[in-house]
């Protein structure tokens, strides 16, 4: 294998060049910059679609969005910001670290990593694209069947719907199984599964959960554009169907996704922390295997979503008391997360920042998940505004964070640039004021009976306060991402002076240059411990040498 | 595909190994997720029936079952061949290979084509109620993973044919007769499922 040579004269690739560069490529980290920059690209849209529902409900009687539009905003945000944004955001992250962080030149399937790519693009083109031919999808991310069946959701939106989300199940399904091909069989020399590093742990966890989970999503839909299109009755009652087949097989697929949009997260902080607080993991392997358990547990949970269909009594002491189990290993990485800072040298920059801001939106979004997994609570708050707090703080205060996070501290990797500190932490005060303000109202909405997917309420009956405040909330956020995308800019037009080593970090990533060359190692290196860039760093203080 | 593995270009034999390796974890993973697929539609089926004292309604249309269980001795001898198969390439014997893959290809025709008559003359339709949907959705997905099984046996003929396997490399002819074991297993399961119980 030839030496890279790492400063190359600089040359203009002429556009046409550079393009085809983009689209025919498949280099790893090509790649994931083309997830991220998609992704996020949806983000913007997802969010656009919450600033309309929030202006909608600021007030009482509001008239900017009709109830028909208000449906089709609702759906669309949620679809958007489950398959378009948070997925893929974690996807790309994964695409460009895995290989760098497990030692290897590339994902072990390239060509298949492109084709997921740009499933997942035509994906979501195909699915906006509704939005052009008779309105976008309107009922529901859910998609809740008979409700879609064709005598109620007449039209072709639902098609869109169910077209553009097999799109994206596929290339879902053939990205993971890519990267668990990849997370075992390409490791350096010497990587052994202890000393895997936990981001790959979860990328490995994840694919596997969604290798699993989301044959049954394939399913539903399958069974859906059957009866929409061929006049088959699997939702059918009249005809011997089923109404809460759905609902099953559904939420069999959705409450795993759960997990796929979460455990990137908790992998991107398992990285941050111990890099600022100058400490390794506290925990490692508990932190490692904690995930696997709650991959298991998340196929075992699906029907606390559904506790108000009517199930057997047996049933829904089983589901509580199951959902209630997930919290062991969960709470057992926020102890480890807090271990790893205790005691540790911390260092407050901008990730750092956001991984904090992670652990403690995340567990308010899993107490109050664990609320909801109660019973009589959720036939009382199940449908209200309850659920929607309880989501956002999982998925926005949990997992938009932790990606955020990972976003500041591998920016430098990516383009060789640090991100401005100071417009950082502005974002990071912003965001996270912004998403209390926004989704702790909620909460209390919930409480006080508003149901979701409501798109307007009367004055008068004690919702107003609430909802104006999680509307200006909603505003502060907006502006935060838009601090965000500024410092993008400004930080992409500084010269290159991160140097490989920004952060005085631990993996093999940060071994390379910023950003690393074509095929990441010019030497594959061999591993030793957990942390192989500290032992190079540091040889006296090596890991390898304190653990044997 | 192309692999980028770890091994230098000099350690040709290893890396053949190591891709070899790489494409059957790749292949029991997929074979994991359609075990899911199946399972789930499988699992919606007994979920609709379980819902139903009287199933399948009105309709009892799949007493006959000759065609069916013709078709499932044809199918099970189809595994037997392409086992056949698998073992002459690992002994080097190409010219056996060839043969054992002709005839698994062709066994597997005879199934496609029974299947067609099949779903052609029991006077189902997929809008007969719930059930006819069942029928034909898990009937469709076999006979599209055969006829995915028929075309990887295809490639695989004719590389047998252009001299590409030998005793030590012919990972392309395990790859294709692992996947056909899954989907001989699976028809066992789908027929029990739908026409025994």
């Amino acid at each position: 294998m030839a030496t890279q040579v790492e400063t190359m004269p600089r040359v203009r690739t002429p556009l046409k060049e550079q393009f085809l560069d983009w689209v025919l490529t498949t280099d790893h980290k090509k790649i994931g910059i083309l997830y991220l920059v998609t992704a996020f690209v949806f983000f913007l849209v997802g969010g656009i679609e919450a600033m309309l529902i929030r202006v909608q409900l600021a007030g009482p009687n509001g008239k900017i969005l009709g109830p028909d539009l208000y449906n089709q905003m609702f759906t669309m945000h949620g679809t958007t910001m489950v398959f378009l944004a948070a997925m893929p955001l974690a996807v790309g992250f994964g695409n460009y670290f895995v290989p760098l962080l497990i030692g290897a030149r590339d994902v072990a399937f390239p060509k298949l990593n492109a084709l997921s790519y740009w499933l997942f693009l035509s994906g979501g083109l195909f699915m906006n694209s509704s939005f052009l031919f008779g309105g976008a999808p309107d009922a529901g991310w859910f998609a809740y069947a008979p409700l879609t069946e064709r005598a109620f959701s007449v039209g072709s939106r639902m098609d869109f719907w169910v077209l553009g989300v097999m799109l994206l199940g596929i290339a879902t399904t053939i990205g993971s199984i890519n990267f668990i091909v990849t997370d075992l069989q390409l490791r350096a020399p010497g990587m052994t599964i202890s000393r895997t590093p936990i981001f790959v742990w979860a990328n490995f966890t994840t694919s596997f959960i969604a290798v699993f989970a989301l044959p049954a999503l394939v399913t539903a839909i399958v069974l859906l554009l059957l009866d929409r299109q061929l006049g088959t009755h699997f939702y059918n009652v009249q005809e011997g169907g089923n109404a809460v087949l759905w609902q099953h097989l559904f939420w069999f697929f959705g409450h795993p996704e759960v997990y796929i949009l979460i455990l990137p997260a908790f992998g991107i902080v398992s990285e941050v922390i111990p890099v600022f607080s100058r400490k390794p993991l506290f925990g490692f392997m508990t932190v490692a295997f904690s995930s696997i358990a709650i991959g298991v547990i998340s196929f075992t949970v699906w029907a606390h979503h559904m506790f108000s269909t009517g199930m057997s009594t047996a049933s829904l002491y089983f589901f509580s008391a199951d959902s209630f189990l997930i919290g062991v290993p969960t709470g057992v990485k926020v102890f480890a997360w807090l271990g790893t800072m205790w005691g540790g040298k911390l260092r407050f920059k901008t990730p750092m920042l956001f991984s904090i801001g992670f652990v403690s939106m995340f567990l308010i979004g899993g107490i109050s998940g664990i609320h909801v997994a109660v019973v009589p609570v959720d036939w009382q708050v199940t449908d209200t505004y309850y659920v929607v707090s309880h989501l956002h703080y999982v998925l926005f205060g949990g997992m938009m964070f932790a990606l955020f996070a990972g976003a500041y501290y591998w920016f430098p990797k990516m383009t060789g640039r640090l991100m401005d500190e100071s417009l950082g932490k502005v974002h990071f005060w912003l965001m996270f004021i912004g998403m209390n303000l926004l989704f702790l109202p909620q909460a209390i909405l919930g409480l006080e009976g508003m149901p979701r997917r409501v798109y307007t309420y009367p004055a008068g009956v004690g919702w107003e306060l609430e909802n104006l405040i999680s509307t200006v909330g909603a505003f502060i956020v907006g502006v935060s991402i838009l601090i965000y995308a500024v410092n993008l800019v400004q930080s992409l037009r500084k010269p290159p002076t991160a140097g490989p080593d920004p952060w005085d970090a631990f993996t093999l990533e940060w071994t390379v240059s910023s950003p690393p060359p074509d095929h990441n190692f010019a030497e594959i290196p061999t591993v030793r411990s957990r942390r192989p860039l500290w032992d190079q760093k540091y040889p006296e203080l090596a890991d390898w040498k304190a653990h044997r | 595909m192309n692999r980028t593995g770890l091994a230098s270009p000099s350690s040709s034999a290893r890396s053949t190994r190591r891709s070899d390796q790489t494409a059957r974890v790749a292949l029991l993973v997929t074979l994991g997720s359609e075990t899911f697929f199946f399972g789930t539609l499988l699992a919606a089926y007994l979920y609709m029936r379980a819902g139903q004292p009287d199933w399948p309604l009105t309709h009892a249309p799949l007493a006959r079952l000759a065609i069916p269980g013709a078709n499932t001795l044809v199918l099970l001898a189809s595994a037997l061949t392409a086992y056949f198969a698998l073992r002459s390439v690992r002994k080097g014997r190409i010219s056996n290979l060839v043969r054992w893959l002709s005839v698994t290809l062709v066994l597997g025709l005879v199934f496609i084509g029974g299947q067609v008559f099949e779903y052609t003359s029991n006077g189902m339709q997929p809008a007969d109620q719930a059930f006819g949907g069942v029928f034909f959705t898990l009937m469709g997905f076999h006979a599209l993973h055969m006829v995915a099984g028929i075309l990887v046996m295809v490639l695989a003929l004719l590389r047998a044919r252009l001299g590409d396997f030998t005793s030590r490399r012919h990972v392309a002819v395990q790859i294709g007769t692992w996947f056909w074991f899954y989907v001989v297993g699976v028809w066992v399961v789908l027929f029990t499922a739908l026409y025994l119980v």
